[in-house]
């Protein structure tokens, strides 16, 4: 599979002499290190990034699942159900077909000499050119053997040049090269480590950096082996965050980090918040990631920040939930909270609020229980089975607030010891009801705000903010997530990647020094050979 | 049938743009023309219908075995069905030394036959799966998953571990899965296979070809997820041979207009109680016109979300938070949400019942298995585990029995709806939860 990678890996080691830090190995060794799904943004991306934006994908894709806090650990173990290659492969039929159809032809790197029969020179210059593309490397020789005898078989069939191209396009977007991004290593001497080929390494960088598959530069800087030398790498790296498109980047991972896709399926009672709608949903997600991105990049912040900022961006929709003023135009505004509205940062925006709560009440333990994993990578075991919920629950209860209720699992001892962590940071926020409008009173009950978590009292949500800003487990817990999202790996601590956390600490937690850091080191290319098969059994 | 996207987001119902509530229902009940009828034999399917927190077991239970027990309270919207319909009360789920998950354990022991280690994810296939290598093959889909309450992620149909397979999250996507592009409409007289097809086909071939390519470079656990892709290529290239063939059915149906809106899908009450019937009609006339054998509906997820407009609540949070009425010695709100799941139960049968073929219904030539995760969902207790079966398989299922509090571990039903549906099968399920004997008093 990976023969003509190898070729043009031999070849560079033999110009660049040492100037590589992989060790020649012969090119049977060489492994999938790892095959990740593409996710469906990461799909949408690079089928507009190939062929163009006015091809439209039309389909839905396989829901993930998150593992260790971020979907993205999941795609490196899943497969593709029947239900989902179904959805696939009508897909791949239908791009190919928008790409071969008459207005698009003119796009395509040559035209045949009759469109009624098979060019063979004609075709395998598109298959060559786009299957380079959607593979992320080149097509061997015997693939695009094979590529071609498809499209001609098919030619023959129609009589239609484009149908047999078409057809064959349509193979390419439906083999797991293209649905997966598989990352192929060369083994180390020992054959104990090994390190991602320049093709794998062009690809981790895009899909991390840029959510999409690698551009024409990025990949010819893998084909001259450029990518394999650190300044090489430093000169793509610098490119890459130099531009735009990291937003996209950088937004798909938080919105994985922050579970926003939590979203897809919250729905809040009408009944008693008539202001919910789902276009609301998209809004509030849109502007969080606004909010991020806005600190994190464009004013290059110091990302603890996030928990205590009153900066927001705010539509049309969001300013009548929060109940501030909107100008008369404009999409999207930048809009400061005043100091006295109790908000602080992206703990009070209407998505972290929203999103854990009960579709017609606030939750103080969903959120308390959200906010620990999410931001302090702290997840919160299950409530043992039996647990007697009458304590919390007598029906002639003088037990008002929620606090009141919640308050009582301190007198169990099994209770207390998940609820004393949760409970705080969730009782903090109940200024907030269920879709995040302020409020002080519950049933007529002043709301009491205050708080203690390990010793440390506060009050309110910005109490709060303050908190989790000081904690040093939460910029660690930002850093850990990008490591694990940027690899598709599980992480349990920052000495996975200990130079790129020094960096991040040093720059006072700005989000470019940590990626620039991370992607830089050659340890961040590392990736062990897989265990031979008698050594997996149960997964 | 001519169908696309345009036509079916843009379209209209009669000349007005439909969105939800009755105009979308009365577009589904359009008729399009009766099938055509090709005297084989009518196939046996099997069907389940999922939903979370369970019953409360003073309400449900009928008060005597066997048949002619009195009707309880919380079955009772199941009554129009009764002697289509057998209630087993009383099962047992053994984890062994596997822990309780919660709102996981039951469900999964229910349909495997396995207790699972972890939350989330099966030990085997489940049920439908089983059952689908025997009953399922040689038609479109091999089986169907739908979600009433809009979540893909809501099912329970599973090829094991975390490989669950999606649930169409609307009526909109199930129809356009079951009668979309691909669809050959039955009804239709001038038949004949679409060239498209044949071609898309030989391409599903030319992806299989690569399978020796791809696997060589693999490590094990990625070896066994190409296994899974390319027997995923295999089943869609062998759903495009069915589309190649000519249909013929029995059923006396008519294959519904597409729907010109979706429809909002989601855990508010009012809604499941428009979509799930939607989705279970689509099922049904998919079952009827021969698109699958296998069609799985769930209206919630295990911690069932379901709320009634103006309880800050739900269902999952009132099994919890709700205390126990002393005078009535039950959770009053609870128990409306059990009678509320019941009657989306009796909704699913309704559709199912309603479409005659052969000498009955579609229903007594089906089994349909209605499981849940929780016996008593307030202390997550999994030990009587309410299960319901209904539909004759074909008159190889005897019904209209209570089969009463015997101690059988829960796998029991999963073995006999086995043995019923004709798979061979000599044992069903691992540890204690390992069965060898069916109920055969109820097996024809």
């Amino acid at each position: 599979m990976q023969k003509l990678v190898h070729a043009a890996l031999s070849l560079m080691l033999a110009i660049c002499g040492g100037a590589v830090s992989v060790a020649a190995a012969p090119t049977e060794s060489s492994y999938v290190a790892s095959l990740r799904r593409l996710t469906e943004q990461e799909y949408r991306n690079t089928i507009a990034d190939i062929f163009g934006k006015e091809i439209e994908v039309r389909g839905s894709f396989e829901p993930t699942i998150r593992s260790n806090g971020l979907a993205a650990v999941s795609t490196a173990s899943l497969s593709v159900t029947p239900v989902g290659f179904e959805s696939f492969s009508k897909m791949a039929n239908d791009i190919a077909a928008q790409v071969t159809a008459e207005k698009y032809r003119a796009k395509l790197p040559c035209a045949p000499k009759d469109p009624k029969a098979h060019d063979d020179a004609c075709a395998g210059k598109i298959l060559s050119h786009y299957g380079r593309l959607l593979f992320r490397r080149p097509l061997t020789d015997a693939e695009l053997d094979n590529r071609l005898g498809l499209s001609r078989r098919m030619t023959e069939r129609t009589n239609d040049f484009y149908a047999g191209v078409g057809y064959s396009l349509s193979m390419l977007l439906q083999l797991p090269d293209f649905i997966f991004r598989s990352e192929v290593a060369i083994p180390s001497a020992d054959g104990k480590s090994g390190t991602l080929d320049s093709y794998s390494r062009a690809t981790r960088l895009s899909f991390l950096m840029w959510n999409t598959t690698p551009d024409a530069e990025l990949l010819r800087a893998a084909e001259s082996g450029e990518l394999n030398t650190s300044e090489g790498l430093a000169k793509q790296v610098d490119r890459l965050m130099a531009s735009p498109r990291l937003d996209a980047g950088m937004s798909a991972f938080f919105d994985d980090m922050l579970q926003l896709d939590t979203f897809d399926t919250v729905s809040k009672d009408s009944l008693l918040y008539p202001k919910w709608g789902s276009a609301m949903a998209t809004s509030a997600r849109e502007e969080t990631l606004r909010t991020v991105i806005g600190l994190a990049l464009h004013d290059n912040g110091d990302i603890r920040d996030l928990m205590t900022t009153r900066q927001t961006y705010i539509d049309r929709r969001l300013a009548v939930l929060y109940r501030v003023p909107f100008p008369f135009t404009g999409d999207w505004v930048k809009y400061e909270f005043p100091a006295d509205s109790g908000r602080s940062g992206i703990l009070t925006q209407i998505s972290m609020l929203s999103m854990f709560s009960h579709p017609g009440r606030s939750s103080p333990t969903k959120r308390g229980v959200a906010l620990l994993n999410i931001f302090l990578c702290s997840p919160t075991p299950e409530p043992p089975n039996d647990v007697d919920f009458s304590v919390v629950n007598d029906p002639n209860s003088p037990l008002k607030t929620l606090r009141e209720r919640l308050m009582a699992h301190a007198t169990n001892k099994v209770c207390a010891s998940c609820h004393t962590r949760s409970d705080p940071i969730g009782l903090s926020l109940e200024g907030f009801d269920t879709i995040a409008g302020y409020r002080t009173t519950e049933n007529g009950v002043p709301i009491d705000v205050s708080a203690t978590i390990e010793g440390r009292s506060f009050s309110g949500a910005q109490g709060l903010g303050q908190y989790i800003h000081d904690n040093p487990q939460y910029p660690a817990c930002v850093a850990r997530r990008l490591y694990s999202y940027s690899r598709g790996v599980r992480s349990w601590s920052v000495n996975d990647f200990p130079d790129a956390y020094q960096a991040f600490q040093n720059s006072g937690f700005r989000l470019r020094a940590l990626l620039k850091s991370m992607v830089l080191s050659d340890s961040f290319y590392a990736a062990a050979p897989p265990a031979p098969a008698n050594e997996v059994g149960s997964k | 049938m001519k169908f696309n996207r345009r036509s079916l987001l843009r379209g209209s119902c009669q000349g007005a743009l439909a969105v939800m509530g009755l105009p979308f229902l009365d577009c589904f009940l359009n008729s399009k023309g009766q099938a055509q009828t090709s005297g084989r034999p009518l196939p046996t399917r099997f069907n389940t219908f999922f939903w979370g927190c369970g019953l409360t077991s003073s309400l449900w239970i009928p008060k005597t075995a066997g048949t002619g027990y009195e009707m309880t309270v919380q079955l009772k919207p199941l009554e129009p069905y009764r002697k289509k319909l057998n209630v087993f009360s009383g099962l047992r789920v053994p984890l062994d030394s596997k822990p309780n998950g919660q709102h996981w354990s039951g469900l999964a022991a229910a349909i495997t036959g396995i207790a699972p280690f972890r939350g989330g994810e099966f030990e085997s296939r489940t049920i439908d799966q089983q059952v689908a290598e025997v009953i399922g093959k040689g038609v479109r889909f091999r089986s169907v998953a739908a979600s009433s309450s809009g979540d893909p992620k809501q099912s329970y149909s599973s090829l094991g571990g975390t490989n669950h397979l999606p649930s169409e999250p609307t009526p909109l996507s199930l129809y356009t899965r079951l009668f979309g592009p691909g669809f050959q409409d039955p009804t239709k007289g001038d038949w004949k296979p679409d060239p498209r097809i044949l071609m898309q086909k030989s391409v599903l071939s030319a992806v299989a070809e690569d399978r020796k390519r791809v696997m060589q470079t693999l490590g094990s656990s990625d070896r066994a997820r190409m296994d899974q892709y390319f027997t995923s290529v295999r089943q869609t290239e062998l759903q495009m041979e069915a589309e190649l063939q000519r249909p013929s059915i029995e059923a006396k149906v008519s294959i519904p207009e597409a729907p010109s809106a979706d429809i909002v899908a989601n855990n508010a009450s009012p809604n499941l109680k428009v979509v799930t019937p939607l989705m279970a009609r689509l099922g049904a006339i998919a079952l009827a016109t021969d698109q699958t054998r296998i069609f799985n509906l769930s209206v919630s997820s295990p911690q069932n979300a379901m709320f009634v407009p103006g309880d800050p609540l739900g269902f999952h949070q009132s099994t919890h938070e709700e205390p126990v009425d002393p005078k009535l010695g039950y959770q009053p709100r609870v128990h409306q949400y059990n009678v509320a799941s019941m009657e989306l139960f009796a909704a699913f049968l309704k559709e199912l019942d309603a479409i005659q073929e052969g000498d009955g219904t579609l229903l007594d030539h089906s089994l349909v298995m209605a499981f849940t995760d929780q016996a008593y969902a307030r202390i997550h207790s999994v030990d009587g585990l309410p299960i319901l079966v209904a539909g004759g398989a074909g008159g190889r299922m005897k019904t209209g029995y209570h089969i009463a509090g015997d101690n059988s571990p829960v796998s029991r039903v999963g073995l006999t709806l086995q043995k019923a549906l004709g798979v061979s099968v000599d044992n069903w399920g691992k540890e204690s939860l390992q069965v060898r004997t069916p109920y055969t008093e109820l097996l024809a």
